[in-house]
Order: C-alpha cells, then structure tokens, then sequence
C-alpha cells in the first residue's frame, strides 16, 4: 500500500486547499535546484578525490587562489539564493500579510488548551461574541464576556468540527495554557497557537472529506495525541449541520431560562475595556 | 640544558632535544591533583573537555536511541535496559509518553550544551590556540579551568532533574515558556544551561585574548592558520552571544521561582484547570509575552549554531590543505566568509519563529538575511574543492572525514534553503525535516568534522598514533549508517510527520511511515554502536598505539614544531613565524611542506630535523 521512493516529492500528503499547489511548486523548484547543486557538488568532490588521489610520482601544485573565480563564486550563490528568496517571497504574502487576507466567509475561534482543540462558531446570529482573557476560566475557554448578549448562542466545539468548502475560513487562533501549533498537513498551514495572543490563519478548502488536525508544537506529554479532526463539507452539507447545531444550542439556553442555573463564577470586568483587545467581530 | 627533562610528563623521548626549556624545573613539585585535575594547562583542559564531551556523547547517544526505539516499536520495551527503569519513566519497559518528552529534551540539550559547544571550542580552542600561534599556554590559564570545571557541574545540575519530583526538563532543548516556567526540573535546566554559558562566555574572552596577544614573533593574523581564525570569531559569537542566553533563562528563572509573569500572559490556565501562578494575574496587569523569550533565546542559539559549525570549519580546512598537500584556495576569502558567516549570524534568528506570530514583514527580512547567509557557506564549500583541486590526496582518517564533512554539509546547508524561505517553513517547521537538518549540520557537519579534529591531533595530544584500520572502518561505518539514518527523515518530515511526538501512528496519515521508522532505528542503532570502535581506538591506543613523531602529517602549523607530547609550556625551541601556515608544494623547498618556523636561509637543513619519523 506503501511506495518506498528516495525522492522527498513523492510523501506529500493530497493537498486541498487553494494555496496548496503553488506552495508545492515552490517546494519542487527549490527542491531540483537544490539537488541539481547537491550532485553537481558531490560529483566534483569524488571527482576531484578520485583524480587527484596521492600514488607514485604524482604532486600537487603550489596555487594559493584566485580573485576571479572567488568573485565569481561569490556572485552566483547569491544572485541565484537572493533571487529565490525574492520570488518565494510573493507566496508568503498571500499565506501571512493581514491585508492579503481575503474576506471571510467563515470565521472560527480555535483554541488549544493541553491536549485538546476547541472550536468556536458565532452561532445563530453570525456573530462571535466579544472576549477577554480575564472571564476564561476552565469553563470558559474562550473567556466569553458574559455580558456581551452575541456571546450566549456561540458554539463551542472540542476536537471535531466541520468547515465548508470553497470558502475563505479565518480562523482566530490563540491557546489558554502553553504553546501549541495549528497544524492541517492538507491545507499546508501551520501556526504556532501563542497564549495571550490571537493570530489570524486562513485557508480555502477545496474537498471534502475527513482531514487531521494535529498540535506541531511540545505542549506536554500529551503533546503527540493532541489531535483534531476537521469534516470539509459542501456548503449545503455544512448549512444542515450548522443549522443542527443552532437549534440544540437554543434548546439548551431555553432551557437554561426556564430553570435558571446559578452562573459560573466568572469574575467582573474590573478595569474599563482596553480598546482593541476586547473581541474578535469587525 | 635540558637536564631535567626527563622529569617530564612528556617521558623520555623529550630528553633527546638539546633545546632550551624554561620552564622544565617547575615540574617536581606540582602533585596528581594540580596535574591532572585542577590543571591550568592548556592541553590537559582541552583533554578534559574531550573525555567529558565523550561521555555525553555516550550519554545523549543512548537516549537518541530509546527515542527511535520508541517511534519504531512503540509500545514496545526497550530491549536490554528497559527493564531495569523505574515505573515513573516506563510502563512495562517501554517509554511513556512523559519520559518521551525528557529524552527528546535531554537528548539535544546534552548534544549541544554538553558535546558539540564544548568539544569545538573547548576542546579545540585549548589544544590548538596556544600551540598554532606558537605560544606557552592560555593568558589565563586559571579563568581557563573555571571555565572547564563548570561544564561537569553544569551537566550534573541538569541530569539531577531525573532524580526530582516531576521529573527533569521536557519542554524541549529550546524550553519555551510557558510550559517550561514550572517544575523543579525545568529549574535545574536553567541554572544548568547558565553555568555552561558561562563556561563558554570564560572560554571565549580566553581564546580572544590569548589570540591577540601571545602570538609568536613573526606572526601576523594573517599568518594564522583557519583553526585559529574560525576559534578567534568564534569566541567573539561567544562573548556577545552567550549573555543574551544567560539573561533569557534568568528571566525564565525569576518567572519559575518568583512568577514574575515575564513570559507569561495574564489569566493562564494551568493543566488541572486552576490559573497559572504570575504576576501578571495581581491586580490589572496587562501580562507577559512568551515569545519575548523565543527572541531572547535565539538571539544566542542561531549564532550558537555557529559556535558549533565554525571552529570545525577551520579544523576542516587544515586538515584538507595538509592532506592534498596544497595551500589553501583563497585564504583570505576564507577568513572573509568566516566573518560574513558570524556577522549575518547575529541578523537571522527570526527564521525559528516565521510561525511565532510575529509581523509577516519581519518574516520577510529574516527570509531575505537567511537566504544570504547561505552565500558565504557556499564559499566556503567552493573554497574547500578548490583546495583539494589539483592537490596530492591521501586518505588518512582525519582527512576521510573532512572529506565526509564536506559531503554531508552540503546537504545540511541545502536543506537549510528549504526552511529559510518563510512560505516552504510554514509546512515544514516542528517536522521532521528539521530533523534532518539539524543532524546534517551537526552530526555529519560539527561531529565529523570533530572526529577529523581529534584523530589529527591524536598524536600530538598523546604522543602516541591511532589504529589507522580502525580509524578508516570507524569512518566507513559512520559515514553509511549516518547517511541512511538521517536521509530518510527528510522524506517523513515532507510527509507531514511531527518532531518530538510520542506515538506518531495517533494519526492516520503518519502510520504508513512506520516502516520508514524503523529502517531510520536500525540504522541508529547500528550508527550508534560503531561509536565503540573510536572510543575503544582512542583508549586502546593511548597505552598501544605507536610513539607519534613530532609531525607525523608534514604539516606546516607551528604545533607540529612542539615535541610530539608536549609538556607544560610546549615548545623546546624559540619559535618566530617566517611564512603563512599553507606553504605546500612551494618552490622554495625540496619537500612539499615548507612549516612556518623554518628560518628561509635553513629550509632543507632544518626540516631535516623536525622530519616524520625523527624526533
Ligand atoms: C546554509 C546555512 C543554513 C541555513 C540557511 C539554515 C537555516 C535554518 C532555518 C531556517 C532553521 C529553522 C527551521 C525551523 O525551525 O522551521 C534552521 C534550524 C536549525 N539549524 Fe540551520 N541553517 C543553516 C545552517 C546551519 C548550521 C551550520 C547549523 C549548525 C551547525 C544549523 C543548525 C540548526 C539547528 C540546530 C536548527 C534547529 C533548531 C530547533 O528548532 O531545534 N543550521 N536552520
Ligand atoms: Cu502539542
Ligand atoms: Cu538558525
């Protein structure tokens, strides 16, 4: 079932998200240009040891250099790297700046929290709750204001979660404990999860199916199970399932009213909203 | 004159020179402990780092191979030594997952802290400085073995963690906060890792100012041979680069200790769900920043990779020049590239956090400054076969490796390319393809070039010669298995497989890369036991190994006019420098070695003296 192959090209995983094929092809061509330099190097190297291996009566000579070939050798590397960084350059915009990130259609928090991935969507009115570090708790993970009336239908999710496809997911990205790493090997992305930060990814998945999610960053000696699934479904398909999840969540709250629960304890905002930190809705 | 120089440590074959020795009569009273343990000189030092970077060598080894037994067999016990660990550490005889998470961090951080740094600097900076610039020892030969002394002190700090509640260091050699701000063990890795920082911080103003000031007459920098030069901008990296080190774990030892919230952001949770202790939670603080210690710490540890390629470089060089029996191509632009390299080094730390979060147009700077670093490394590769070029190989174990060096650095600065370029990185970072990497430049780069070091100057550190069939089967043996070990890893890291993961078949698309895995482990293992050939040739030697003549390779570098073991103080004759240290093959003598103490009216007279065979 297994291809053993020396060529690295060979093991990567099916890539599904738009960006997925032209990262690819910036791995091949620095990939061939590096082995094209790798084997013309290896061969001077056994050719220079086999020609001029020591037998009997042969001698070396006396030469200490020369300017040209050093200069010559100085500018190639570095017209042919320069120009490599230049070019790649291009794709790392589209992957990291802010303003190449294209407009969601989608927007997620995720969350790692040692040795799990929560996921939260905006719920029934689309719009993700605004939050702070100071209500998190361990039952508030995202530390949800709970005064902020968008927050109450949001959906949390651990673990599994399903996105739809052929649309530009955002996912807010941040961690309640130590560092971990958003890691999708199909979509070619990865983020370090920083506590105390949210850092913005995005992706754009082309097929459905059934994808890992896995934590690429030492968290703990768990680390190596901290893994996640994300279901890609068609838009009709994600529709249904996203409706599914609203209704239950209205039916909780609806309960909640009816037979009020004392509330978690989340301590009171004690300081005035520092601007900017406060949510993640534009 | 020489009338006492059989009291030496240099036993009796010193006494057949007939030139002056001033400081011989100092040796009847100096005792066991002074001489070989609390000793001030140079070439003892170097020898005591090599025994102690050895042992980790041993040490770390053994953990790399529970590693891959794990990853190959997971779940498995570790054949022989399983059984005999504690239930804390293993479950049935086989790794748990935490014990997984130490060894890993054990593991690189014995490898780098406790073997690679010490070796190339200490080791070689003290044998070679004072004996390649012609000179009596360190200028300050009790700093020197401080400097050595706290490395064993260091390494005993940090291994003490196995014996804590909660276990040693398992946050990764590169210890990021938050995970790493709690735990005695944690703690232990920070006083440990400052200490030897500080080992190295002693060591480098050492070699700075021996190398300045106590070069032999005659001697100009640009008469000094590359070792020198790579150890002399090595011990600059040393000094300007350790102290950010030193303050990025006390600042993490002020957060573990006194939870100044430095590194830590307000409101964490820890893993039982309470809030994580820090400053930043008192009151309404705004809280700390983890990645500020991912800048600090790398703000040393991209240089310290050079700290631990850079001497090697040199010794690499020396060792091509004098076994293809040819100068050195482009001298200056070696020195030159050697300075580019360590400048450059101090512009490029961002490309270990392309992913930390960090501004993308950051990102772009470190891309574009680490893509030229890699200019003056190829330099370097292209200077090296240009020396070889036209040259009289022959194929002692010191220059199979160099030549096995060259081969595998290639290969670890070509992957270096992959991960500088941000986009690529994204994928590939925290995979196995940095795995890959790492060994590339560190073991077949850094370690081979080590083994080169020690085998050349085997003879003059002992006076006595290797086993040469054992050196070259050491060679081939390493070289192969080293190859077939690492190679792969690039292939899995291309796959998507994690670095520093317990149990990779967790995930669906990582378990047909088990095979793969243990091809990877058998070659380890095997890469791991031929280890024992050197040690047993180094050891078995020392007592059986031929008498070493003074300049057993027909080098031109001023150790080789040293007696062939020598004492304290080193030279038994005045040394004054006539000519640069790559005289092959040159017209002006009959021979095709022209060494740089050889006064220019003497040159067949003298080297007849100092000639191999004689001494
Ligand atoms: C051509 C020169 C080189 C380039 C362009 C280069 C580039 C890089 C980059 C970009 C990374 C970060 C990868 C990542 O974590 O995603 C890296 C990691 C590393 N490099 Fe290099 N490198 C070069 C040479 C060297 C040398 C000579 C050494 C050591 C002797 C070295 C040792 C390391 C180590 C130890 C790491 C991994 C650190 C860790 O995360 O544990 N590299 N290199
Ligand atoms: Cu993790
Ligand atoms: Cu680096």
């Amino acid at each position: 079932m297994f291809d053993f192959s020396w060529n690295m090209l060979t093991y990567f995983p099916p890539g599904i998200s738009t960006y997925s094929e032209s990262l690819d092809d910036l791995f091949r061509l620095v990939y061939w240009i590096s082995a094209a330099i790798f084997v013309l190097v290896q061969i001077v190297l056994v050719t220079f040891i086999f020609k001029y291996r020591t037998r009997p009566g042969h001698k070396s000579i006396y030469y200490h250099g020369n300017n040209v070939v050093e200069f010559v050798w100085t500018l190639a590397p570095t017209v042919l790297f320069a120009g490599l960084g230049l070019y790649s350059d291009e794709m790392w915009k589209v992957m990291k700046y802010s303003s190449r990130v294209p407009s969601p259609d989608v927007e997620i928090d995720v969350v790692g929290q040692a040795f799990n991935w929560h996921v939260r969507y905006p719920g029934g009115d689309g719009i993700l709750g605004k939050r702070h570090a100071r209500y998190r708790t361990a039952q508030n993970l995202f530390g949800i204001d709970p005064t902020d009336i968008h927050g109450k239908d949001d959906i949390v999710l651990t673990g599994e979660f399903n996105l739809p496809i052929n649309k530009n997911v955002v996912v807010h990205l941040s961690s309640v404990d130590v560092l971990h790493s958003y890691f999708l090997p199909n979509f070619r992305i990865k983020q370090d999860a920083v506590p105390g930060s949210w850092i913005d990814v995005w992706f754009n998945g082309t097929k459905s199916g059934k994808y890992e999610l896995a934590c690429a960053e030492l968290c703990g000696s768990g680390h190596y199970a901290m893994r996640g699934v994300l279901n890609m479904q068609s838009d009709a398909d994600f529709a249904t399932w996203m409706d599914a999840k609203i209704t239950a969540k209205k039916a909780i709250l609806a309960a909640q009213v009816a037979n009020p629960q004392p509330e978690v304890a989340t301590p009171a905002p004690s300081s005035a909203t520092p601007a900017g930190e406060h949510g993640s809705s534009h | 004159m020489a009338a006492v120089a059989t009291t030496q440590h240099d036993h009796a074959h010193v006494a057949t020179h007939d030139a002056a020795h001033a400081h011989d009569h100092a040796h009847h009273s100096v005792s066991f402990i002074r001489k070989y343990i609390f000793s001030t000189d140079h070439k003892t030092i170097a020898k005591q780092f090599l025994s102690t970077s050895m042992f980790f060598l041993l040490v770390g080894g053994a953990f790399a191979l529970f590693i891959r037994w794990q990853l190959a067999y997971p779940g498995e016990p570790i054949p022989l030594v399983g059984k005999w660990l504690p239930d804390t550490l293993v479950s049935n005889g086989a790794v748990q997952p935490g014990f997984y998470t130490q060894l890993v961090t054990m593991h690189a951080t014995i490898m780098i802290f406790f073997v690679i740094i010490p070796m190339a600097t200490g080791a070689f900076a003290n044998f070679c400085i004072p004996l390649m610039i012609g000179t009596d020892d360190m200028a300050m030969p009790t700093v020197n073995m401080v400097s050595f002394w706290l490395v064993p002190i260091a390494g005993l700090t940090i291994m003490s963690g196995f014996f804590v509640e909660g276990g040693t260091a398992a946050a990764g050699w590169t210890n990021y906060p938050p995970l790493s701000a709690s735990g005695t063990g944690h703690t232990l890795w920070v006083i440990g890792v400052f200490l030897v920082g500080f080992s190295s911080i002693l060591g480098g103003m050492n070699y700075l100012a021996t190398t300045l000031n106590k070069r032999a007459k005659g001697m100009r920098m640009f008469d000094m041979p590359l070792t020198v030069w790579a150890l002399f901008i090595t011990s600059i990296l040393q000094v300007l680069g350790t102290p950010v080190l030193a303050s990025a774990v006390s600042l993490l030892f002020v957060d573990q200790v006194f939870h100044a919230g430095i590194f830590i952001p307000e409101n964490l949770l820890t893993s039982t769900g309470g809030l994580f202790p820090n400053g930043a939670n008192v009151g309404a603080g705004g809280g700390g920043q983890p990645v500020l210690f991912q800048h600090l710490f790398w703000f040393y540890s991209h240089p310290a990779v050079y700290i631990m390629i850079l001497p090697i470089m040199g010794v690499v060089s020396d060792i091509l020049a004098t076994f293809a029996r040819k100068a050195i191509f482009g001298y200056k632009a070696m020195v030159f590239a050697l300075m580019a390299i360590a400048f450059l080094g101090f512009v490029v730390w961002g490309h270990h956090m392309f992913l930390s979060g960090m501004s993308p147009l950051l990102g772009t700077t470190f891309m574009l400054s680490t893509i030229v670093i890699a200019v003056p490394s190829s330099i370097k590769i292209f200077n090296w076969l240009g020396t070889i070029w036209k040259g009289n190989i022959h194929f002692a174990t010191p220059n199979l490796n160099a030549l096995g060096f060259i081969s595998t650095f290639v290969c670890g600065g070509l992957s270096g390319i992959f991960m500088a370029i941000g986009p690529i990185d994204v994928y590939i970072h925290d995979t196995y393809f940095i795995v890959a990497h790492i060994h590339y430049v560190l073991f077949g780069g850094a370690l081979f070039g080590i083994f080169a070091g020690v085998y050349y100057w085997y003879p003059k550190m002992f006076g006595k010669m290797y086993n040469e069939t054992l050196g070259k089967f050491h060679f081939f043996l390493t070289f192969i298995t080293f190859n077939l070990c690492f190679f792969p890893m690039h292939m899995i890291g291309v796959g998507g497989h994690m670095r520093r993961i317990h149990d990779p078949y967790v995930y669906e698309f990582l378990k047909p890369f088990q095979p793969i895995n243990q091809f990877i482990t058998i070659f380890a293992i095997l890469m791991g036991f031929s280890q024992l050939i050197l040690i047993f040739n180094l050891l078995w030697s020392l007592k059986f190994g031929r008498t070493a003549p003074r300049n057993p390779w027909r080098a031109n570098s001023l150790e080789w006019a040293a007696p062939a073991h020598p004492g304290h103080g080193n030279f038994d004759r005045d040394i004054t420098v006539y000519r640069g240290p790559y005289e092959f093959a040159s017209p002006q003598s009959k021979r095709d070695y022209l060494p740089q103490w050889i006064r220019p009216a003497h040159v067949d007279a003298e080297q007849e003296a100092t000639v191999v065979g004689k001494h």
